[in-house]
């Protein structure tokens, strides 16, 4: 007839003990709450500066890029003035059958020089079908001043990149004239400006209508590049399926294409979690401490205890419930003062690089890390309080009697 | 009959194996006080940890208010240690972390077969008993020897247990408080009708018992 461990009674006695070393218990349960706040402080902004690189590199550029291979360069070196160009049917009929193609965009992509009345820049014209490119790139949310993709369907506009824009010193509707490789060139209107925040991009990257630009180069329905957006980004497996199905082409994924942020959100997301880790089962350990030497002065009390007729559950009870009391009172500060810290850091103003364009401190405010953050320390301390807790209930009354 | 040892053999192994307790047989009847004297090592404190089901590793048999205490397992044991019987110690053992009332509550609320409230009422009014009511609020630490004492006493009294039992009561005690402690046990058990066993070296103590017996190398001289 044991009657149940989780009463008011033991409670009471945990909490007893708990405020008769009010100070031990505080310094444990500080322990947590750092450990606690680093980890979602960390975890913030790392995983802030991972998506917010995601968002603007691969979302900014396609999971697949097959464009015109150099080996066609050489059968065909009577071509070499104009463009390579890509028989898309094939390319086509593959694309629509695989399941994992969102969705896929045609482009005609050439050098030019633009000249504002100020100055001339070399710029990346990218000729894109609105109504393909609009499913592939999302130009609305990107867009800084002026109008997306559907101002191409006007013939003589342009969408520059922000930085493009600074430096040739246009606005949106002033003139500019490109010229291309073949000598032709054309007066264009500016129709709208862009920033993806990355300068590589934000430097060279302008779009114009397809047709415009096949006009100009004199090759009808000519296309250089297949942008692909996959499903699951994760699954190229299309990649190589092309490049052994059609002659001619060269593909390149998102992987190949941005090893240094792959590898760089890798290093990021292992010192998060290392970090972590460790300074939570620091503050483990602190609370492992306090606690076993709790039970070793306190073993008299436990004989005790015992005598009178708490069982060795009771005193498991009465000691983890110390543990998680630290524990939780840790865990909660901790996600406080996690929260404060990667508000102040989300508002504090960053310098601009030259490769990201962002104002502030990227921060991600995921409710899943919090919670995440908050189990692991109390985990990690009712983990800690449960060893000392065992030792406790395992305290043999008589030895301890006799012994005084 | 409140508790009845039959033939009960136990034995030390450390250092080496030695036999404590050799056929030990007693019976203890309903408002008796008895008390086991002996030399240090003879073998009364051991007794009196198996007979209070504090020790359960020795042979033989025992009852408690016919209950047979080895049919016991572990977590039963603790509650019926609870309910039957009550602690005096020779060195008061009160909680330091606890007040003094707080301290004779902690049975009760581990029984909690009556309100927390009641329980005050019940531990407030074994404090009047023993002198101690005014201390009530007091750090256990704080108080003297006889005053620690007389706080266990009304400790053990708090769950209206069976049997009390009693190891060395006065040991730590001045002659004078001894006598004082040991009359207040005496009268307050007498007054319930409780039973009491006492391991003792003091010899007022078991001149004035109602039974004593004399323990010798582990073999009780009935």
């Amino acid at each position: 007839m044991s009657k149940q461990v989780f009463n008011k009674t033991n409670i009471f006695i945990a909490f007893q003990y708990l405020s008769a070393r009010m100070k031990q218990s505080f310094l444990a349960m500080i322990g947590v709450m750092l450990g606690v706040t680093t980890f979602i402080v960390m975890i913030n902004f790392m995983t802030g500066v991972n998506d917010f690189l995601d968002d603007a590199v691969f979302n900014g550029s396609p999971d697949i890029i097959i464009n015109a291979s150099a080996k066609k360069e050489l059968e065909n070196i009577s071509r070499r003035t104009t463009n390579l160009l890509l028989d898309v049917t094939k390319i086509d009929n593959i694309l629509k059958g695989d399941k994992n193609v969102q969705s896929y965009a045609h482009q005609i992509i050439s050098p030019a020089i633009l000249i504002s009345d100020a100055k001339q820049f070399p710029g990346s014209i990218n000729g894109v079908f609105p109504a393909q490119e609009r499913n592939m790139v999302d130009l609305e949310r990107r867009l800084i001043k002026g109008e997306g993709f559907k101002s191409l369907l006007e013939e003589n506009s342009i969408l520059l990149g922000v930085s493009l824009a600074k430096r040739l010193q246009v606005e949106v509707g002033d003139q500019i004239e490109m010229i291309l490789p073949n000598g032709k060139n054309a007066a264009l209107r500016v129709a709208g400006i862009f920033s993806f925040g990355i300068t590589t991009i934000d430097n060279v990257r302008t779009y114009v209508s397809a047709a415009k630009l096949q006009n100009l180069l004199d090759q009808k329905n000519g296309i250089t590049n297949v942008h692909i957006k996959l499903k699951d980004r994760d699954d190229v497996s299309l990649k190589s399926y092309l490049t052994e199905n059609i002659d001619g082409i060269e593909t390149e994924d998102w992987k190949d294409s941005n090893k240094t942020i792959v590898i760089g959100n890798k290093v990021r997301d292992i010192l998060t979690w290392s970090v972590s880790l460790a300074l939570l089962l620091v503050a483990g350990f602190g609370i492992y401490n306090i606690l076993n030497s709790t039970v070793i002065q306190k073993r008299k009390d436990i004989a005790v205890l015992k005598t009178i007729g708490y069982s060795s559950n009771d005193v498991v009870f009465i000691f983890l419930v110390q543990s998680i009391i630290i524990g939780v009172l840790g865990a909660v500060f901790g996600g406080l003062f996690g929260y404060i810290i990667s508000y102040l850091i989300s508002t504090t103003p960053l310098d601009t690089s030259d490769f990201i364009i962002v104002d502030t401190y990227p921060i991600n405010f995921k409710m899943s890390y919090y919670f995440l953050g908050l189990s692991f320390g109390i985990l990690t301390t009712v983990f800690a309080g449960y060893f000392p807790s065992k030792k406790a209930s395992q305290v043999d009354p008589v030895t301890i009697i006799r012994g005084i | 009959m409140i508790l009845e040892a039959q033939h009960i053999d136990k034995y030390f192994f450390q250092p080496q194996k030695h036999q404590v307790l050799k056929d030990v047989s007693l019976i203890i009847e309903e408002g008796e006080l008895v008390s086991i004297y002996g030399e240090s090592g003879s073998g009364k404190s051991t007794l009196l940890y198996v007979l209070s089901t504090l020790d359960t590793n020795f042979e033989g048999d025992l009852k408690i208010k016919d209950k047979d205490i080895t049919l016991i397992t572990s977590p039963e044991l603790s509650d019926f240690r609870n309910k039957h019987i009550g602690f005096v110690y020779q060195f008061h053992h009160l909680l330091p972390d606890f007040n003094v009332l707080q301290n004779v509550m902690l049975p009760a609320m581990k029984l909690s077969q009556i309100s927390k409230e009641e329980i005050k009422e019940e531990a407030l009014s074994l404090l009047n008993e023993v002198g101690m009511k005014a201390f009530a609020t007091r750090s256990s630490y704080k108080l003297s020897g006889g005053q620690q004492q007389r706080v266990a006493i009304a400790r053990a009294l708090i769950n209206n247990p069976s049997l009390i039992v009693a190891d060395e009561p006065t040991g730590n005690l001045d002659q004078k408080n001894s006598e004082v402690i040991f009359e207040l046990l005496k009268e307050i058990t007498e007054r319930r009708n409780k039973s009491v066993v006492i391991a003792t070296h003091n010899s007022k103590i078991y001149q004035s018992s109602h039974r004593s017996i004399e323990m010798i190398d582990g073999v009780l001289r009935l």
